[in-house]
């Protein structure tokens, strides 16, 4: 795969390619750029974890539990879709800020992402 | 020699040193793949079982529905189970990761209802990594070694898996499943030890879930979910560490080797001084020859992973010293299972005196391996 | 020992019936004339002396039976200026009725002959024990001792049917945090009902069987984590009364290591599981805990927060029975301080000053 070079803005795709849910992960530096379409917003994530370096972006998008006594078990998904867990040990990251509640010394690498036009642009 | 010998599977001339001996890694069957090998009377009997079955996870690891347990980026491409192709094995953790040398727990033995079930099941595995992992197709890299699978329930039946395949040239221990009760103190054990000691093999157990007997039962009632009952395991290790020392297994065969496979190691250190202590207060009464500490250190050995990760780093460090980790600690990886730790990121953390031992030179003199192996060019060399 | 600038606490001494005719003295009937275990029995018993030199009475009744005797050796010998009492019963009782009569026995006579009555009970403070697994009776119990001025602490067993983190016991907890009594689990004499005493059955040794049973709070400390008990009940304090702190250290930092995965799986403890331990959990330090008189002890007392959890206790008159003098020499001035008083006094509202 064409590796992109780094420290610049690119066109990673266009909107319509990342629907609401999905993700690509662009060739961007050494381990590439995940760009996640979480219910419209685009974010952009280093395809690395920080705990022991797996391959972050091959993990699941979901959200997090909370409690909720009304529900049977006691708890519930909140805000669907916007953390993704690494593929090896499951630690979850916000996709929003790279970070955690519960340790965030702990955090992603996260990249800013704008839409122009159809365009959707990362600068890393 | 180029990337095509490796396609081509064939090895050049070249050798280089062993930096990374993973003493834990987890081959398993394909589909249909081990029943051949289970003996006959019992083929049909486990075919019928099994016939329907479902899964039977309880303390589920997290996302469990989606990852199994499993790292989920090591699933094969042709819909297997992860850790089912002897080839992927080798890409993502001796080429990728640097682990030079892998040794194979397979965890597919257990789950028999009878000890001639699960001795079955062992001699099948055995046949099966002989077959599918250790034969010159699979094993052309020359960097897998396997497990004599021993029934520990059935001490005599065990005895004689280990002869069966002593001497074998990639067999480099025996496994037994560390839940089994009475704890290994029992002199029932002793054709285990003594068959293992006659071929100079260690016994090694990694922890496993089952129901019952294959189940650690903690003695103040069953744990709520995978978090309390996965830490808490060590206990059972704690155990069985205490039960060889004090019941004298150590003076019964003075050169039996024990590693502790996934069960933690830093409460190694607490509970030397707790058996020293007791040792120093009532110790004639056991009949021991030494202080426990000293049989730790001479005749036991733990498993890296999972590496535990104190928030100062410096106490991880202070605690390997003070419980001399370099004599007693063996690298491993865990690969392909969720927990597990790169080679390249636990060398990282093993304070540089210790580095070499733990990586690498504890593991050949433990599991009598090679110093030098064929040369892969393209491997990633972890430290 | 009595030239200390502080006062000095042993958070450990235990005490006993005179005999198994003065316990069903304190009992009523039916319960008085039925049959259950004396504290002492031969299962797993130490194969030497179980209790400690010094401790027998010349009447021939139970070793820390008789307020006076006991007084005058933690209290004038031993140089100690208070100590919890913490009283042994005969075991886990199958039948909770039969339980209850035994244990409400046990807390009247610590009440009468240790607290209300004689030379040293100002020096006193006693740990009524209740059954956990009659949780409504239990709750009732801490209700009638909780404005008692010197019962300090509540009793658990260690050897349950269930971990403490399960949702039945909470009463218990919430009773705890309303009468604000620490509670404190310790290993029960005598036999009864319990699991066995290891993940691989019984011990062939008392070596072994004395070395893992303490270690066995592990179980319950983090099955209270993970079920979020001390995110429901902030002010419980537990402190687990056989010691093996040590512990603790490698176990949290395995606990924590595995932290953040698991904790989407229980959403009611969201914090990473060293979190819970600073002002919820103390340990006894007894004889046979700590790495020895290594230089390293300070260092090792303070990883994990140890150096604020331990209560020095003698387990007096067991044949464990611990020493100040026994303590690392290499603790510094404040740990020290801080095992032997001001932990304690905190935890159990002791006057900073020796009773005159």
């Amino acid at each position: 795969m064409h590796r992109l070079a780094r420290g610049r803005e690119h066109v990673v795709a266009t909107v319509d390619e990342i629907a609401p849910g999905e993700s690509k992960v662009v060739p961007i530096g050494r381990h590439g750029v995940g760009v996640y379409n979480v219910n419209g917003k685009f974010y952009a994530i280093a395809n690395y974890c920080p705990h022991e370096g797996g391959p972050l972006c091959v993990g699941r998008t979901h959200g997090q539990s909370v409690v909720d006594p009304e529900r049977p078990g006691g708890a519930a998904e909140a805000r669907e879709g916007e953390f993704i867990y690494c593929p090896w040990h499951q630690w979850g990251f916000e996709l929003a800020t790279g970070t955690t509640a519960v340790k965030p010394e702990w955090s992603i690498r996260t990249y800013p992402v704008r839409v122009e036009g159809r365009n959707v642009i990362v600068t890393a | 020699m180029s990337q095509t010998l490796i396609d081509e599977r064939k090895l050049g001339t070249e050798q280089v040193q062993v930096r990374v001996v993973d003493s834990d890694v987890h081959p398993y069957p394909r589909r249909g793949e081990l029943a051949p090998f289970i003996p006959g009377k019992f083929r049909k009997l486990f075919a019928a079982r099994g016939e329907g079955v479902g899964n039977s996870v309880f303390y589920d690891p997290p996302d469990y529905a989606h990852a199994s347990a499993m790292r989920v980026d090591s699933f094969p491409a042709d819909g297997e189970f992860a850790g089912t192709d002897p080839h992927l094995t080798f890409r993502q953790l001796i080429m990728e990761s640097g682990s030079d040398i892998a040794i194979l727990g397979p965890l597919n033995s257990s789950g028999g209802q009878t000890e001639e079930e699960t001795h079955a099941l062992a001699v099948a595995t055995n046949l099966w990594q002989d077959n599918c992992w250790l034969d010159s197709e699979n094993n052309w890299h020359q960097r897998y070694r396997g497990s004599i699978v021993a029934a520990i329930d059935a001490p005599d039946l065990a005895a004689r898996e280990i002869e069966q395949w002593a001497g074998h040239p990639y067999m480099a221990q025996v496994l037994i499943n560390a839940e089994m009760r009475p704890a290994w103190g029992d002199p029932r054990y002793n054709p285990v030890w003594e068959a293992a000691t006659r071929h100079n093999l260690p016994v090694a157990c990694h922890l496993g879930r089952g129901q019952h007997n294959e189940l650690p039962m903690s003695p103040v009632g069953f744990l709520s979910y995978n978090h309390d009952f996965m830490v808490t395991y060590s206990l059972l290790a704690a155990n069985q560490v205490m039960s060889l020392v004090f019941d004298g297994v150590f003076d019964r065969f003075p050169t039996l080797r024990i590693v502790f496979i996934e069960h933690a190691y830093s409460w190694i250190l607490p509970l030397m001084w707790r058996m020293d202590a007791i040792y120093a207060a009532r110790g004639p009464e056991n009949g021991l020859k030494r202080k426990p500490s000293e049989y730790v250190k001479d005749h036991i050995w733990f498993t890296t992973q999972p590496l535990d990760f104190p928030e100062d780093k410096l106490e991880l460090t202070n605690a390997l010293e003070w419980m001399e980790a370099d004599k007693i600690l063996l690298f491993s990886s865990d690969y392909p299972h969720w927990t597990f730790d790169e080679p390249r990121w636990v060398a990282k953390h093993i304070p540089e005196r210790m580095r070499e031992r733990i990586m690498f030179q504890n593991s050949i003199d433990v599991f009598n391996l090679p110093s030098t192996v064929p040369a892969l060019p393209g491997q990633v060399r972890a430290f | 020992m009595s030239s200390a600038p502080h006062p000095l606490i042993d958070a450990s001494v235990h005490i006993f019936f005179k005999s198994d005719a003065d316990l069903r003295g304190h009992m009523h009937e039916p319960f008085a004339s039925r049959g259950f275990p004396e504290p002492d029995v031969a299962w797993f018993a130490p194969p030497g002396k179980k209790y400690a030199p010094g401790t027998a009475n010349p009447d021939g009744s139970h070793q820390a039976s008789d307020p006076e005797t006991v007084g005058r050796a933690i209290f004038a010998e031993r140089g100690f200026d208070f100590a919890i009492l913490h009283p042994m019963s005969g075991g886990v009782m199958p039948d909770r009725h039969l339980g209850a009569a035994i244990l409400t026995a046990t807390n009247e006579m610590m009440a009468e002959r240790w607290l209300d009555t004689g030379v040293y009970a100002d020096r006193f403070r006693g740990t009524i024990r209740i059954d956990p697994n009659d949780v409504d009776n239990a709750v009732r119990e801490i209700k009638r001792w909780r404005d008692h001025p010197r019962i300090v602490q509540i009793g658990l067993p260690l050897q349950t049917q269930e971990p403490y983190g399960r949702p039945h016991f909470k009463p218990l907890w919430r009773a705890a945090c309303d009468a604000s009594l620490p509670v404190a689990v310790h290993l029960e004499m005598g036999a009864g009902i319990t699991h066995p005493p290891t993940p691989s059955g019984i011990a062939r040794t008392y070596s072994q069987h004395v070395s893992f049973q303490p270690i066995s709070y592990l179980y319950h400390l983090m099955n209270m984590i993970t079920e979020g008990v001390f995110e429901e009940f902030p002010e419980l304090k537990v402190v687990w009364a056989d010691g093996a702190a040590d512990h603790l250290t490698p176990m949290i930092w395995r606990m924590d290591t595995f932290g953040r995965p698991h904790l989407e799986q229980t959403p009611w403890a969201p914090r990473i599981p060293s979190a819970y331990l600073p002002e919820h959990v103390y340990f006894v330090q007894g004889a046979l805990d700590g790495p020895g008189d290594v230089e390293f002890a300070s260092e090792w007392l303070r990883m994990t927060g140890k150096e604020d959890m331990l209560l020095f206790g003698s387990s007096y008159p067991d044949w464990q029975l611990a020493s100040p003098e026994k303590l690392p020499s290499a603790w510094t001035d404040e740990q020290r301080e801080k095992v032997l008083w001001r932990t304690a006094a905190g935890l159990y509202g002791l006057p900073a000053a020796v009773p005159a």
